[in-house]
């Protein structure tokens, strides 16, 4: 057997591979369950989590940090913040130049980035193997010493305020996407947006850079993933030496982020200059992320909205042919979330007839059990997109920071097919009852409009 | 053609005396002043570029003539086949762009044997995945499909159904053209989609380059034996290949694809006629009226390279340098040290007939002004000056660095295997890559530079608000405008 354990990612074959029957077969069947990846786990006295994970297949190494701090942790009156102070942290720090950390990392054949979402903010390279000490010391010594300057944050403001008419202000529907979480969401840590209002932006100050980096990035509030082609005692040892000696710092405030139960569906209407046709959105509320219901959630949504075998495809877009587009997904947040659904209404269609359509689906989901097929689907789909996941690198180093992070529980990067595998058809139709009703519901219809009846905002 | 897309890699160091030389130096200016970026010198750099050697992919062909490519990687239980059918949009009847296009999606939308709604069950309970593409300016129909190992028999005889035997149903084909259309409508929407059909437009005029999307009158005429035509002519085992990757030996992928393909009967494979090409004899700004647009979204170039050319190598080297990722040129000036935008990259292409070079970014209005003027000056630049010797030794350090992380992603591995076989590439082609990207010197780098970016040649295409904007681009020559886009 050609596994050790020393190849982070392990795939076991089977037990039972008819050997008379190999020849004459595709490959040995091998069950998604028995691939595994293997990693350590450490703290370090400092609070630091470090994740190794040894891998020599590709003469590459990927590091993730990821900090426990999103937009869930801003205030009002400081939205953006979290992302906006994402960009700083590529602007400098004691013994690295401003720009610097992208300059080293591309030019030396790497990628680099950094993500900021409601929940958790990451940063990653991925480096030819040999860079690995470069890769470390880029990371600790932001860690350990941002260097902030009125100018630089100037600098970013600008850099975020254009993201934003980028992604938000200067797209069909940007702002409806927007809008949606604020009416969805009755508590504030998820009911503002990731990228901010232009004015909050504004408001940002050096002082709030300053403190925002003393209380959140600090290495007990960090994990740090490791994945490739190292020696994990030499990798322990350049951790140790970049990153131990980083201080420790108080526990930053816990964020409540429960929701009161909705006692009836929420409902807007927009409209939208740059839009050509319209858009409706609809959210049901669901439980946190790692909570059981999850599984089968996520089990249904691939039934109604995955693919173009998917129930909602097949009757509202291709036989009704009442939208242009129509899917969606559910959520996986610290806190609650939502089975989310988007549709585009085809031109001469109304907005009412595909809610209705949409609606009728689901209510089907409630009365009869889906069928067979549809939960072999969604398992096996499932599975395939979780190999794939776990191919490259970089990948792993992310699924291992993010599920520790979110619910101190690396392990999930082995033990999540398991829980898809375990979702009964009954258990679809009991999720369908229980959380696909109307009072859970949220709603906007988004309209084009001539451009002289509304200015975008911002 | 995709949107501009990050590639790694590039340099930093700005240049210093800026004064009009456009003597080809034998030797670059020491580095000079840095702009944007600060290098302090102290991060711990592994000065040894890492030399990885590629996979070499294990080779057979059946015996009606389909050749067979694998990469094995046994890695994950899990298996991708990628089959790349000579002509795609290039073997379009003239009058006539889209049918391959409109052929290969309406694969999937019925068989002698299987409805639509069967084989996008079947494919889905399979957890496989299935696609076919063929643009109007692409030379191949690009067939895709994988899965898990233990559903791969399935899976061949699926995709073989469907690649093979496609029933081309009149009233799916009618449907589709619906959809297809009604989304067109909404990608209208976004200025970027807009800008991509200008640009294409302005540097391809008529040749088949030109069409992101069919026009929407031929495409409404086509009709099933149109398409049928097309297959008969044009899905060959003898002008295709298969290209795959995962957990099976040759021996393995070429059973699968006997017992699925191996009775596909040949038929006279020709060869691609390539439509004659004119580049763009001048300079020209196009404007398209996008009200309520807050930013101006500019794509700025001309006509480039053939994937084969003699210049390969020295674009890939200059467009590192210009925009070809966060340590180039373009991003260091326009968004680190200017702060007008949140992204600007330089892109190129080439196929079996000349891509296009463009720069590109999105600004918000009020400084339109000021990011044409430093866009414009850096594309002025990189053909007056020569790079450097910095800048040319990073961006080789990137390219050929950047050969370890491939290894990491078999799509990279078979996408280079794709471009060594379509192009008739030698079979050592990736090997001696590193060779060719070290041999590049500044005065190539300029030189292309100076070619391909044009400044008689330029095509300027901007999408935003015709009325902020327009005073702005006639600095630039004559301004045609066109209607506006979501009225």
């Amino acid at each position: 057997m050609n596994c050790a354990v020393r190849l982070g990612l392990c795939a076991l074959l089977a037990a039972a591979v008819s050997a008379s029957a190999a020849e004459s077969k595709p490959a040995p069947a091998r069950a998604a369950a028995s691939v595994r990846v293997e990693f350590t786990d450490t703290t370090l006295p400092n609070g630091l989590r470090v994740q190794l994970v040894e891998d020599h297949g590709a003469p590459v190494i990927a590091v993730n940090v990821a900090y426990d701090v999103g937009s869930r942790n801003e205030r009002a009156g400081r939205t953006g913040f979290a992302h906006l102070f994402e960009h700083m942290m590529f602007k400098g720090s004691q013994n690295v130049g401003d720009g610097e950390h992208f300059y080293q990392v591309f030019s030396n054949g790497g990628s680099m980035n950094g993500t900021t979402g409601n929940d958790l903010t990451l940063y990653f390279e991925t480096l030819p193997a040999n860079q690995l000490e470069l890769a470390l010391f880029l990371e600790a010594d932001r860690m350990r010493s941002l260097d902030i300057t009125q100018k630089k944050l100037d600098n970013q403001r600008q850099a975020v305020q254009e993201e934003r008419r980028l992604r938000v202000d200067n797209q069909p529907y940007g702002l409806a996407d927007e809008h949606f979480d604020e009416l969805f969401y009755s508590n504030f840590a998820y009911q503002h947006s990731t990228i901010g209002s232009m004015q909050d932006l504004n408001a940002a100050s050096v002082g709030d850079v300053a403190q925002f980096f003393k209380t959140y990035y600090a290495p007990n509030n960090a994990v740090l993933s490791v994945v490739g082609d190292f020696k994990p005692a030499e990798a322990m040892a350049m951790i140790r030496r970049y990153f131990a000696d980083i201080p420790r710092q108080s526990e930053p405030p816990a964020v409540d982020l429960s929701e009161p139960e909705q006692q009836a569906e929420r409902r807007e209407t927009m409209t939208d200059p740059l839009a050509r046709a319209t858009q409706v959105q609809i959210a049901y509320k669901t439980p946190a992320g790692n909570a059981p219901d999850l599984y089968a959630l996520r089990v249904l949504s691939s039934v109604l909205q995955q693919g173009d075998s998917s129930r909602l495809y097949q009757s509202v877009n291709k036989e009704k042919e009442l939208v242009v587009n129509v899917g969606g997904f559910v959520d996986e947040r610290i806190g609650p979330g939502g089975l989310y659904i988007g549709a585009t209404v085809r031109p001469g269609r109304k907005a009412d007839d595909v809610e209705a359509a949409i609606y009728a689906e689901i209510e089907r989901l409630q009365q009869q059990p889906i069928a067979e097929w549809e939960l072999e689907k969604a398992k096996n789909t499932t599975r395939f997109a979780y190999l794939q996941s776990i191919r490259s690198a970089q990948s792993r180093a992310t699924m291992l920071g993010t599920y520790t992070v979110k619910f101190n529980d690396p392990g999930l990067i082995n033990t999540r097919v398991a829980g898809f595998e375990a979702v009964t058809r009954a258990e679809v139709q009991r999720v369908a009852k229980r959380y696909l009703q109307a009072k859970y519901r949220t709603v906007i219809v988004t309209n084009p409009a001539p451009p002289a009846a509304a200015a975008p905002g911002a | 053609m995709k949107s501009p897309i990050l590639a790694v890699g590039g340099a930093l160091f700005a240049w210093a005396a800026l004064c009009g030389a456009q003597q080809p130096a034998p030797e670059s200016p020491a580095p000079d002043s840095l702009k944007g970026v600060e290098l302090k010198g102290k991060a711990p750099v592994n000065p040894q570029t890492l030399r990885v050697v590629l996979p070499r992919a294990q080779e057979a062909t059946l015996s009606n003539g389909l050749r067979v490519a694998l990469i094995e990687d046994h890695k994950l239980p899990t298996f991708s086949v990628q089959l790349l059918l000579t002509g795609g949009g290039l073997d379009d009847p003239g009058d006539q762009h889209g049918l391959a296009m409109v052929t290969a999606s309406l694969l999937r939308e019925g068989t002698a044997q299987r409805t639509s709604r069967q084989i996008a069950e079947q494919f889905a309970t399979l957890g496989g995945a299935f696609s076919a593409s063929a643009s109007p300016s692409s030379g191949e129909t690009a067939i895709g499909f994988g899965g898990l190992s233990d559903k791969a028999t399935a899976i061949f005889a699926l995709a073989a159904d469907v690649v093979r035997n496609p029933a081309f149903p009149e009233a799916e084909l009618e449907k589709y053209k619906s959809r297809f259309l009604s989304q067109l409508q909404q990608q209208r929407a976004t200025p970027n989609f807009v800008a991509q059909e200008e640009f294409m437009r302005a540097v391809y005029g008529t040749h088949p380059g030109s069409y992101v999307v069919p026009p929407e009158k031929v495409l409404r005429a086509f009709t099933r034996a149109d398409l049928e035509r097309y297959h008969k002519a044009h899905y060959l085992p003898n002008s295709g290949i298969v290209l795959a990757y995962g957990d099976f030996t040759l021996a393995n992928l070429v059973q699968q694809l006997e017992r699925a393909f191996g009775d596909w009967a040949k038929g006279e494979a020709r060869a691609i006629s390539l439509p004659a090409l004119q580049p763009p004899g001048k300079a020209r700004v196009l404007l398209i009226d996008r009200p309520a647009s807050v930013q101006t979204s500019l794509w700025i170039g001309g006509l480039g390279i053939d994937r084969r050319s003699d210049d390969y190598f020295a674009m890939l080297v200059m467009n590192h340098i210009l925009g070809g990722g966060p340590a180039s040129r373009l991003f260091i000036n326009l968004r680190e040290d200017k702060g007008y935008t949140y992204g600007v990259y330089s892109f190129f292409n080439g196929s079996r007939f000349p891509g296009v070079v463009l720069a590109s970014t999105d600004v918000r209005t009020p400084v339109t002004d000021g990011a044409l003027q430093e866009l414009m000056g850096e594309l002025r630049r990189i053909g007056n000056e020569p790079v450097s010797d910095a800048e040319l030794k990073n961006a080789k350090r990137a390219l050929i660095g950047g050969f370890a992380l491939s290894l990491d992603s078999p799509q990279t591995l078979i996408a280079n295997l794709a471009t060594q076989k379509i192009y008739d590439l030698p079979p050592g082609y990736w090997d001696e890559y590193p060779q060719h990207v070290e041999a590049i010197t500044a005065a190539d780098v300029q030189r292309v530079a100076r070619k391909y970016y044009d400044s008689g040649k330029l095509q300027i295409v901007a999408v935003g608000d015709a009325k902020e904007v327009k005073p702005v681009l006639e600095k630039y020559g004559t301004v045609e405008t066109q209607g506006a886009v979501n009225q």
